[in-house]
């Protein structure tokens, strides 16, 4: 299996952030989600990748292509979906049509005017008048249409119902059925990365805290809920952060299987890519 | 990069009329005897100036760049489609206010030979053409609102030192004559300055946007 996508000690300084010795790898056939809080880093990665933003230190590689070097033939490989819609709200998605399928190279038209019909979305109709759901759809299906092996999905899913976020779903799964395929998803709703990432990312003040592959991650991880009194028994390098409460203490445990062995009257329950994220975050406050 | 040509062109399709409202007037009081045919050089220059900007200031608005930077075109994409756009926009009103006055004068409404007012319509083109070539960096690095406030120095520096300069000549004063050489070669050296002008502010707005972070 070849990486769609490799990003190898990224580095962007700002002076008051500092994105800091980021690398993650997507496999082809795969979604990873990138998770974590707002200014964690997720945009400045992903910008860093489209080279909307000059990195400071690292590679990044697009199937095996440099992203500065081979820019634009690694641009041709990708769609774009970014957190917030870039198009002249005077055009029509027909027009829009019109104007991106002289960038692309493998621009399909008929793939586009079917997702138009998908999604519902008025050929005719001026862009001012979508509601922001309605925009993202428009930007998700001229992604889909730029024909790309690549997807890089800012924030794509926010802004979007649940029914229609499950739609848009499904249609990444059936976009990573082709093992060539990989996408790389950005978003704070951790529900939607539990149904479709294979691998996640999360990045936490700027570094990556935790990335592997999604089912181990949950498998491994847990949650530990007890009392003050317990959690102040237990050792806390098996620990990665907790919140301690009025009424209780949580706790992520790093390694589930190997905490319950040695602390076998303890609870220790499944965790969710949200208990990671607070938890982790909390542990940091603390 | 004609895809950018082309978004530019329908997202500005509502000024454009609103443009092409101006010229019908203008031609009108043109025919009226109200106005002098020169008026129509001087919209070649408001097109060619408000044209470009505009479509900046929509680009702006709609943080388009962004997303064409993550497009194949890229950033020089960007810069080339716009200063293809400017160049278009200058062409077709040029073509278009020549045609407009020459057919006027044959028909007989101006007595001025269409020679002559082919070469007004030049020399409009060609100021609008270093006068873009001058604010043209400026819009692609600051944005169109921001741009605004060196457009206007630009404009007064031009237009005032404009003024001067027939004030001067009103007075009497005498200009400094210009050896026979460069009398005889001024249309072309004007020309190369403004291809020239035009030439080294695409080089200064590529040098902008490769820098440029969005």
């Amino acid at each position: 299996m070849n990486n769609a996508l490799e990003v190898s000690h990224l580095t962007k300084d700002y002076g008051a952030f500092r994105l800091e010795d980021v690398s993650f790898t997507v496999p082809g056939g795969t979604i990873m989600g990138l998770i974590g809080e707002n200014g964690a880093g997720k945009s400045t990665t992903i910008k860093c990748i489209l080279n909307l933003l000059h990195r400071d230190g690292g590679t990044i590689s697009v199937f095996g292509m440099d992203n500065l070097a081979e820019e634009q033939a690694v641009k041709a490989q990708m769609g774009v979906v970014l957190d917030e819609s870039s198009f002249h709200e005077g055009l029509t998605p027909l027009q829009l049509g019109k104007t991106l399928s002289r960038l692309y190279p493998h621009w399909d038209d008929r793939y586009y005017q079917d997702y138009l019909i998908k999604f519902q979305l008025p050929g005719k109709k001026t862009i001012k008048t979508f509601s922001r759901g309605m925009k993202m759809k428009l930007a998700i299906a001229a992604a889909f249409a730029a024909r790309p092996r690549l997807l890089l999905l800012d924030e794509a899913t926010s802004g979007l119902d649940p029914v229609v976020r499950d739609e848009i779903l499904d249609e990444f799964l059936n976009f990573i059925q082709d093992e060539h395929h990989a996408i790389l998803i950005s978003s704070h709703i951790t529900s939607d990365l539990e149904k479709a990432a294979d691998y996640i990312t999360y990045l936490h003040q700027g570094r990556v805290a935790i990335t592997g592959a999604k089912d181990e991650l949950l498998e491994t991880y847990g949650k530990l809920v007890c009392g003050k009194a317990d959690l102040e028994k237990v050792d806390k390098s098996l620990l990665k952060g907790c919140r301690v409460g009025q009424f209780g203490c949580e706790a992520l445990v790093k390694n589930r299987h190997a905490f319950l062995r040695r602390y076998p009257d303890l609870t220790v329950d499944p965790v969710t890519l949200e208990d990671i994220m607070v938890l982790t975050g909390k542990g940091d406050a603390q | 990069m004609m895809g950018l040509i082309y978004k530019d062109v329908v997202a500005l399709k509502k000024q454009l009329s609103t443009l092409l409202v101006f010229v019908v007037v203008y031609g009108g009081f043109c025919i009226a005897g109200v106005l002098d045919f020169s008026i129509i050089g001087a919209l070649i220059t408001v097109f060619g100036l408000t044209i470009p900007m505009s479509s900046v200031a929509l680009d702006d608005a709609a943080h388009w760049d962004r997303y064409v930077v993550s497009t194949p075109a890229g950033r020089s994409g960007i810069v080339a489609g716009k200063y293809l756009f400017t160049l278009l926009v200058i062409l077709v009103s040029f073509l278009a206010g020549t045609a407009f006055m020459v057919s006027l004068s044959l028909l007989g409404f101006t007595d001025t030979p269409p020679l002559q007012l082919m070469v007004t319509n030049l020399s409009c083109a060609a100021a609008t053409l270093l006068l873009d070539a001058i604010l043209l960096p400026f819009l692609l690095k600051y944005g169109a609102e921001r741009a605004r406030v060196i457009s206007m120095i630009t404009f007064i520096l031009i237009f005032g030192g404009g003024i001067l300069l027939m004030r001067v000549m009103d007075n009497g004063s005498p200009l400094p004559s210009l050896p026979d050489w460069m009398g005889n070669t001024l249309p072309v050296l004007l020309g190369l300055l403004v291809a020239g002008g035009f030439a080294l502010s695409y080089t200064i707005a590529q040098g902008i946007y490769l820098r440029k972070e969005f």
